[in-house]
């Protein structure tokens, strides 16, 4: 056998067991992907069934680190470089957002309770006033 | 060629195990009935999960930049979900007026309870 031939056949059985293993890889990765997929449909159903706000912003943050994983196991089975960019953009936007949103909230609620102590507020002195109007009424009618 | 299959475990093992430590970050968030106790099942998924899950992507990739980009990733996520998590237990227990009762604190509760355990004990003896 020429040294050639040896050489190619060497190659081709190497190609064979690197085939291999990126077949595994392969399989290991697409598996993974599957698995978060699952658990992302799963976060997305309680941040829509979630009670409170802060519920639903704790199941939206949480979908937001898998879809994270995602795009980090996908620049490694695409072998892309610049999705780990994006990766590093999307925890910086998600963080942003859940900081904006937190702050958006707090202030909606403090708003709405100023809202209905100035209400009360506003009710407590027409009653007051009418308790007044009342008693001098029949502060009169004593007179009288 | 045994040193490829190594690296192929260990990438598999690290990445299974942050799998799961996701899957009990979801079902705890489902599971769990107050948003403080979601919140605890919800950090688990956003330390150790994604610090497992990038592991195994770092072992799976070597040494190179793509590596320091996904464990700048981990950076990142370590410093910032204590930070989210401290602004979403804030909102939490400014706006869920339910928690008064769970949230009291010994100190501002425990002298009220003295006095009132005080004054039965008065009126037991005055009995």
């Amino acid at each position: 056998m020429p040294p050639s031939l040896r050489m190619t056949w060497d190659t081709r059985q190497e190609r064979g067991k690197m085939e291999g293993i990126n077949q595994a890889y392969e399989i290991l990765l697409t598996g993974a992907m599957i698995v978060l997929a699952v658990l992302i449909v799963l976060s997305l159903i309680r941040s829509i069934l979630g009670p409170g706000i802060p519920d639903r912003i704790i199941a939206v943050n949480m979908t937001g680190t898998m879809i994270i994983m995602v795009i980090a196991i996908l620049s490694v089975l695409l072998d892309e470089n610049y999705l780990v960019d994006v990766c590093l953009i999307y925890a910086m936007i998600s963080f942003l957002g859940v900081v904006v949103l937190c702050k958006v909230y707090t202030g909606v609620y403090l708003q709405r309770k100023h809202m209905k102590a100035d209400l009360h507020a506003i009710d407590d002195n027409l009653h007051h006033q009418e308790h007044e109007i009342i008693e001098e009424a029949g502060e009169k009618e004593e007179a009288r | 060629m045994t040193g490829l299959w190594i690296q192929w475990i260990l990438a598999a093992g690290c990445l299974l195990i942050g799998l799961f430590f996701m899957i009990t970050a979801v079902f705890g968030v489902n599971r769990f009935r107050k948003a403080l106790n979601r919140m605890h099942a919800a950090a688990l998924g956003d330390t150790l999960g994604i610090l497992f899950v990038i592991l195994g992507l770092i072992v799976v990739r070597g040494f190179s930049l793509d590596s320091l980009k996904l464990f700048l990733v981990i950076l990142f996520f370590w410093i910032a979900s204590p930070v989210s998590g401290h602004m979403l237990s804030r909102l939490e227990v400014m706006t869920n007026e339910d928690l008064g009762e769970l949230l009291l604190i010994d100190r501002e509760h425990k002298p009220h309870e003295a006095e009132e355990e005080e004054e039965r004990e008065e009126n037991h003896e005055g009995v």
